[in-house]
């Protein structure tokens, strides 16, 4: 095998696909980054067992050819060589050399015959999706999603597609986060459950995607393609609870804050949380008052006042800081609507005039 | 064929031929699931598994296969859904704060099959081997052996894990059939619904396209005809086209009230299998199962203990456990004879016990005839055998002794009463109805 192609443009798809491979120690070659020519270009792929990906860089074929490469060994010889524009990728014997022109390195390979295929999975209901809404859908919710749990269907995101939106939802059982987007329509799809750890990925790689994915769906996987890639996920069997149901239908105090004033203020609480990450938010609409306390005994104690609009009940009542930070990123607007449902019940966020993103969590009921 | 040990056969002699890393890697959690004209179907946990093992090793497996059993001509390679739900530790991310209350949703909305219930969780004794022998007979070719299945038994006897357990492992061994469960309550309030939006031909086509189609609790349809009129439509034409149906009821079909003949006659052409209550061994099996699938250690003496004081049915055995585990970790440790005993006494049904003149009245007005008759010295026909049936009912189920059983029923030589009791018991293995009869009377006793 000999290439020649361009520097920048090898190192970025060897990034995508780089984070994928990893160590295991039962094959080995699952840390290597598999490298073919096909036609003009060579294509390049990694896999877990769990997620694939192959993505393509357009190249200058002079001897065609295969060998699989440690991944981090090649991302890091990338990203360390000066700014050279050309790069020569050639095996030769077990080795692969690496040249620009001012260096040359040689690289180990791994046993080609041992890397895995990624599965083609051929769909024949397949449909399309912006690749831009999937990114960031998935980005929207994931964070919320369980870190490992008893139960797949919570350690996996959610998409569903109903009535002309996608709706993605995440949750830990804690909390739970939904954003939807408005898009064409997408006949043949009802709902998929992404593993949570693979939608990061699918975040990552298809971040830089402008044009639609092709989706194809069948026997627990999934696969997207576009943008030069083609990823497969597995899908988690399984039924995602019905969480409308527990969506809080009145509210007994609100608070509207501007997102920039709550962040800050948390922020500075997190100096001073405990070991359970705890909060506590005491509403007075009467005083017009939101403040946030936190409290550690070996550290020391803080209170900010935020300045709010509030309106309902007292309520004082505690939360997790994490959890409750979480959600900024994915509220778009600037100021955000808290609405309270009395002690013990589940606490919803949103931005104001925004009804694309949710997120619903649980207070703490420790004293 | 054992597929278990073939397929272990043909892994050792693979193990041999490719590195360990391949090895563990790709034939890690395979399994042979069935074997049809010689096609093996292989299931195996991912994609990416089954694109390895077409590619790389179909020959080796084909080969190794065909070593074994030279009737072996292909192999098929099916993605095995369960394997996916890999178990791992809950995380304590949320230590001190209360859940959401999400609704626990582990019906699966294709088929409404719970996938709890399965053959692995099912525990076979004396009195469910017939119905599960049965089930099984029905796994193998369904739609042509016993079609339809019918099963009856009192509420708690196993019925709906075993019906749901037949659509569970059907879905399972062939992935392509459409499988589908529901109760009778739904089929009739979907028929209403068909009626008042004017979709009867959408309700039809719903239900026909099913290969294999469970409906439990069918005593909901007693004196509802038209629910009646269109079970016996679809009946016909799942019936015709070999598709399979199971019903389950907690009676025999000749003894629900309201029902029509000809669906009564149709239910009978099947196989119709009865769930008696649990015996005191299958009892101890239950018990051994629940506690071990909660996590809870029994000791012997225990179980062998709550078996014989406990005669509820299966889903009361179920709950003595939660709340043993429950008591377990309170405690922190484990439950002994001593917590099994004061349990029993403070919670559990006790054995029943009921009035003799209690038992007279249920039977006399079972049969409609004067209570004070059975005293009688009477020996009209209609008297005997109630009588007869409640000396056997004290006897078997109350442990009344013979002569005191003569004593209380009008004064009695004991010979009479061992004499009734050796004839209902002779008369009950060739009579149907009066089985039929004194399980009813049972189960009126029972409330």
């Amino acid at each position: 095998m000999k290439i020649e192609c361009i520097k920048e443009k090898l190192s970025e798809a060897v990034g995508k696909a780089e984070k994928i491979a990893g160590k295991n120690p039962t094959l080995p070659v699952l840390a290597g980054l598999y490298l073919k020519t096909e036609g003009n270009t060579l294509s390049i792929r990694a896999t877990n067992l769990d997620l694939g990906v192959s993505t393509s860089v357009s190249a200058k074929v002079i001897e065609e050819g295969e060998a699989v490469v440690p991944a981090q060994i090649l991302s890091q010889l990338l990203n360390s060589l000066p700014k050279e524009k050309n790069i020569t990728i050639s095996l030769e014997g077990q080795v692969v050399k690496v040249s620009t022109g001012s260096t040359e390195a040689l690289i180990k390979t791994l046993p080609t015959e041992d890397f895995p295929i990624i599965p083609e999975i051929k769909d024949d209901e397949g449909f399309s999706m912006p690749a831009k809404d999937l990114v960031l859908g998935l980005r929207s919710v994931v964070y919320a999603a369980a870190q490992g749990s008893m139960k797949p269907e919570l350690s996996s995101v959610c998409v569903a597609y109903e009535g002309n939106e996608l709706v993605f939802a995440a949750t830990d059982s804690f909390r739970l986060a939904e954003k939807r987007i408005k898009v064409k329509n997408i006949p043949h799809f009802a709902y998929i459950l992404i593993p949570h750890k693979n939608a990061s990925e699918m975040i990552r790689i298809f971040d830089s995607v402008d044009d639609d994915l092709s989706v194809s769906i069948k026997d627990n996987m999934a696969a997207f393609e576009g943008g030069g890639v083609y990823l497969t996920s597995r899908t988690v069997d399984g039924v995602f609870p019905d969480y409308k149901q527990i969506i809080p239908k009145e509210t007994t105090s609100k608070a509207i804050v501007l997102k920039q004033d709550l962040a800050t203020s948390l922020k500075t609480a997190l100096i001073f949380s405990d070991a359970f990450n705890q909060l506590h938010l005491s509403l007075s609409p009467g005083k017009k008052m939101f403040e946030i306390e936190s409290k550690n005994s070996s550290v020391g104690e803080n209170t900010y006042a935020l300045p709010a609009t509030i309106e309902g009940e007292d309520l004082e009542i505690n939360v997790n800081h994490k959890y409750f930070t979480d959600c900024f990123q994915s509220i778009p607007s600037d100021t955000i609507n808290i609405k309270f449902n009395g002690q013990a019940k589940p606490i919803v966020l949103e931005g104001v005039g925004d009804k694309s993103f949710m997120y619903i969590v649980m207070p703490m009921n420790r004293s | 064929m054992d597929y278990s040990r073939l397929w272990q056969s043909v892994l050792t002699e693979i193990e041999l031929a490719v590195s360990k890393a391949n090895f563990t890697t790709w034939f890690k959690d395979t399994r042979i699931v069935k074997e049809v004209d010689g096609v093996i179907v292989l299931s195996v946990p991912n994609a990416f598994v089954k694109e390895w093992l077409v590619q790389k090793y179909h020959h080796t497996i084909l080969k190794s296969l065909r070593a074994m059993d030279p009737n072996i001509h292909a192999v098929e390679y099916v993605v095995n859904k369960e394997e996916s739900r890999r178990r791992e530790n809950r995380d304590t991310g949320g230590m001190g704060m209360k859940e959401l209350p999400l609704p626990e949703v582990i019906v699966n909305k294709d088929d409404n099959l719970n996938p709890r219930y399965t053959f692995e969780t099912f525990v076979i004794g004396p009195f469910n081997e017939l119905a599960h022998a049965a089930a099984q007979a029905v796994i193998k070719s369904p739609g042509l052996t016993y079609n339809p299945l019918f099963i009856y038994g009192s509420t708690g006897h196993g019925k709906t894990h075993l019906i749901q357990a037949v659509g569970n492992y059907t879905k399972t061994m062939n992935p392509g059939k459409k499988v589908f469960y529901m109760t009778s309550e739904k089929f009739g309030q979907d028929c209403m619904n068909a009626l008042q939006n004017q979709k009867m031909s959408v309700f039809k086509e719903k239900y026909r396209k099913y290969d294999v189609l469970i409906m439990d609790d069918i005593q909901f349809f007693s004196d509802k005809q038209k629910f009646q009129e269109e079970l016996f439509h679809l009946f016909n034409t799942l019936y015709d086209n070999n598709k399979q149906i199971i019903f389950s009821s907690d009676m025999h079909p000749h003894f629900i009230p309201g029902l029509e003949e000809r669906l009564r006659s149709r239910f009978s052409a099947g196989m119709i299998v009865d769930i008696p209550p649990p015996d005191e061994e299958s009892r101890v099996a239950i018990l051994s199962a629940k506690a071990k699938s909660q996590g809870l250690n029994l000791p012997e003496d225990v179980i062998n203990y709550l078996a014989h004081s406990l005669n509820g049915n299966i889903r009361d055995l179920e709950g003595v456990i939660n709340t043993l585990v429950i008591q377990s970790q309170l405690k922190g440790r484990e439950i002994t004879i001593t917590d099994a005993r004061s349990f029993v006494k403070n919670n559990a049904k006790p054995k029943r016990s009921i009035a003799i003149k209690d038992i007279v009245k249920i039977v006399s007005d079972f049969y409609s005839i004067e209570e004070e008759s059975i005293y009688e010295k009477t020996r009209r026909k209609e008297v005997i055998k109630p009588r007869q049936v409640i000396m056997y009912l004290l006897r078997e189920d109350f442990n009344i002794s013979y002569p005191s059983i003569g004593q209380k029923l009008g004064g009695r030589d004991h010979t009479t009463v061992i004499h009734s009791c050796e004839k209902i018991k002779v008369d009950i293995k060739e009579d149907p109805i009066l089985s039929q009869e004194i399980n009813q009377i049972r189960n009126l006793l029972a409330v």
